[in-house]
């Protein structure tokens, strides 16, 4: 094995053109392993003659032994070794590192331990956040550093900076696990900003995503998918078809009672659903979820003054407090001020009179602002059914999928029967 | 750690930019390990408030050290201020805000903070009351009753003497009508789609 100097030496030299990359990435193939891990520790002085941008692929091979070496990373001076890592991450170039996506994800998952470890998950946030886009090979793709960059964020109560990660459309998963945390840290990124219907998004995915047996994930993700569910709609909507048999069979035996309370919820009394809230707030808070669990009950007082508006035009403040189970007059009025804050209502309140009057929805839909709702709506519509058309076109010529189709239709003794292979695309003849 | 452009955005009154600019400052500094000691924490929680931006504020206190939280009377003053806005405690956001000695930095802030809360507080009890009581408006702007009234005078509300009740005056929506050449050839396009 050549010494770590003609090594170095190698990477300095030969980081300038692809090709010359490309020589340099087989050179550090051979050099690899644990004879590099074993010189660990003098590893870290050699760093200093890099630079992350322009040697990014030897960078990456010294750091990786160094981190995955074993030893303690204090002995490398750990604060600043960290320090280094996260320089690192965020200056390195993406078409080197993507040529050893293995040791780049290494080195994340070594920096997310380390101030998972110094319980200071805010120090792993920003390169963690450049390292997302440096894998990526689209904006599309799922990688695990996702997941990873979700979690610190929740725990630095970042929740702001999860967003940016999580605005992205997912076409491509490789392993399910990170799918699945992928859509848990998510739903709770959401639900922690209060963007209600988001969440449920990610959790509905994470609920009805293809498995062959129930893991924890999902059943997590299905307890706060109740809650959600009733705090946005006021019922939770029975399974899908294309949810997995094994979750349609035994999802719900491991969340009785979330599915008790939403039982409960659908009674419409106030009261009662408190009573069984505090009966149950300790399993509630073993699992984390009471805060939301108070939200639902307070989003009770709102559903019942939504019902309202459907039967009464106008309706004095005090009927409102008998039929919604507050206490006077002047809750109902703070109440429905607060709902008319938040845009989930249209109402006017007549101090003189003590009535509320409801009223329609004034958007009519004319405006400008909404035409380029509509607008980017349809423009992302259209882009989501060309990219199915193609994804549909790609499965029929799978053949995977046509020895399937075939089997299924029965033999065919070596004929063709044209209108029945009239739906595979003609790339194959 | 260079916190110039946040003294920059202070003194350009660009208010609302204040808030992603610290966040952002935050996270890069905590990446190289930085340590936190001269954080304007009172700037970073008020320029939260000050966008209404409750959620990041709630957590931007709750991610403090409790020491920070208690050696720093004037962030505790501000976080007042947040807590009544939370509670949607209307009028105890103006006796938070003015029953507190503010220093050099943040009085202009909160003074500013003040004005946007009042105007915002304003628009929603006009959408909100066709007839509300002048006590009321006066507790929710924080000003006296007589104050309350002019002010509400002034944006074309009545006021009725003798049941002390102002008339509220709606404004009138604006609503933007105007359409361009461009959406014809996004209608196209969309048609093309549908057809195909």
């Amino acid at each position: 094995m050549e010494s770590l100097e003609a090594l170095v030496a190698h990477i300095q030299g030969l980081s300038g053109s692809p090709e010359e990359v490309a020589h340099l990435h087989s050179l550090l193939k051979q050099a690899d392993g644990e004879p590099l891990r074993a010189h660990a520790a003098a590893l870290v002085p050699f760093l200093a003659h890099l630079s992350p941008e322009t040697h990014s692929l030897g960078y990456l091979y010294l750091l990786e032994a160094c981190a995955t070496s074993g030893s303690n990373l204090s002995d490398f001076g750990g604060g600043d070794f960290l320090v280094t890592i996260a320089g690192f991450l965020t200056a390195c170039s993406a078409d080197q590192i993507r040529l050893a996506p293995d040791k780049f994800l290494n080195v994340c998952r070594v920096l997310k331990d380390q101030v998972m470890q110094l319980i200071m998950p805010i120090r792993g946030i920003a390169p963690l956040r450049a390292a997302v886009r440096k894998i990526q090979s689209s904006p599309e793709q799922l990688t695990p550093v996702h997941a990873d960059y979700l979690l610190l964020c929740l725990l630095a109560k970042q929740y702001k900076a999860g967003l940016s990660v999580l605005e992205d459309d997912i076409f491509e998963v490789e392993q399910p696990k990170d799918l699945f945390l992928y859509c848990y840290y998510g739903g709770m990124i959401y639900i922690g900003l209060k963007k209600f219907p988001k969440a449920l998004e990610l959790l509905h995915n994470a609920v009805t995503a293809p498995m062959s047996m129930l893991n924890a994930i999902a059943v997590e993700a299905y307890k706060k998918y109740v809650l959600v569910s009733l705090i946005v709609n006021g019922q939770v909507p029975s399974f899908p078809k294309y949810t997995s048999v094994s979750a349609q069979r035994s999802m719900k035996n491991h969340a009785q009672i979330y599915v008790e309370l939403s039982t409960s919820y659908s009674n419409g009394r106030y009261t009662d659903l408190e009573t069984f809230v505090q009966a149950n707030s300790a399993v509630f808070q073993s699992d984390n979820n009471l805060g939301l669990v108070k939200q639902v009950l307070s989003s009770m007082y709102k559903r019942n003054i939504q019902r309202l508006t459907q039967t009464y035009l106008t309706l004095s403040l005090e009927d409102i407090a008998r039929s919604v189970q507050l206490e006077t007059p002047r809750d109902a009025e703070m109440h429905v001020l607060r709902m008319i804050e938040d845009g989930e209502i249209h109402a006017t309140i007549n101090q003189k009179d003590g009535m509320v009057s409801f009223h329609e929805d004034p958007e009519q839909y004319k405006s400008v602002e909404m035409l380029e709702h509509i607008d980017s709506s349809i423009q992302r519509l259209t882009a989501l059914s060309k990219k199915l058309a193609s994804i549909d076109e790609n499965m029929s010529c799978d053949p995977a999928y046509l020895m399937k189709t075939g089997r299924d239709r029965g033999r065919f003794d070596g004929r063709f029967d044209y209108d029945d292979y009239d739906s595979v695309p003609h790339k194959y003849f | 750690m260079d916190l110039s452009a946040v003294q920059a955005a202070l003194s350009d009154k660009s208010y609302s930019a204040l808030a992603p600019l610290c966040d952002e400052l935050l996270l890069q500094a905590a990446s190289k390990g930085a340590t936190t000691d001269e954080w304007p924490y009172s700037v970073h929680l008020l320029a939260h408030l000050y966008v209404n931006d409750l959620n990041s504020a709630r957590f931007f206190w709750k991610s403090l050290p409790q020491e920070v939280k208690e050696t720093r009377p004037e962030l505790a003053a501000v976080w007042r201020i947040g807590q009544c806005l939370w509670n949607r405690d209307y009028a105890g956001v103006n006796t938070a805000a003015q029953g507190f000695e503010w220093g050099p930095d943040l009085a202009e802030f909160i003074t500013a903070f003040l004005e946007s809360y009042r105007q915002r507080i304003f628009k929603l009890l006009t959408s909100a009351y066709s007839t509300i009581s002048v006590a009321d408006v006066a507790h929710f702007m924080g000003m006296s009753e007589e104050d309350a009234t002019n002010y509400a005078v002034q944006y074309g509300w009545s006021l009725d003497a003798a049941t002390r009740m102002l008339t509220v005056k709606k404004l009138k929506a604006q609503t933007n009508q105007k359409l361009d050449a461009s959406k014809l050839q996004r209608l196209t396009e969309c048609v093309f789609h549908l057809e195909h």
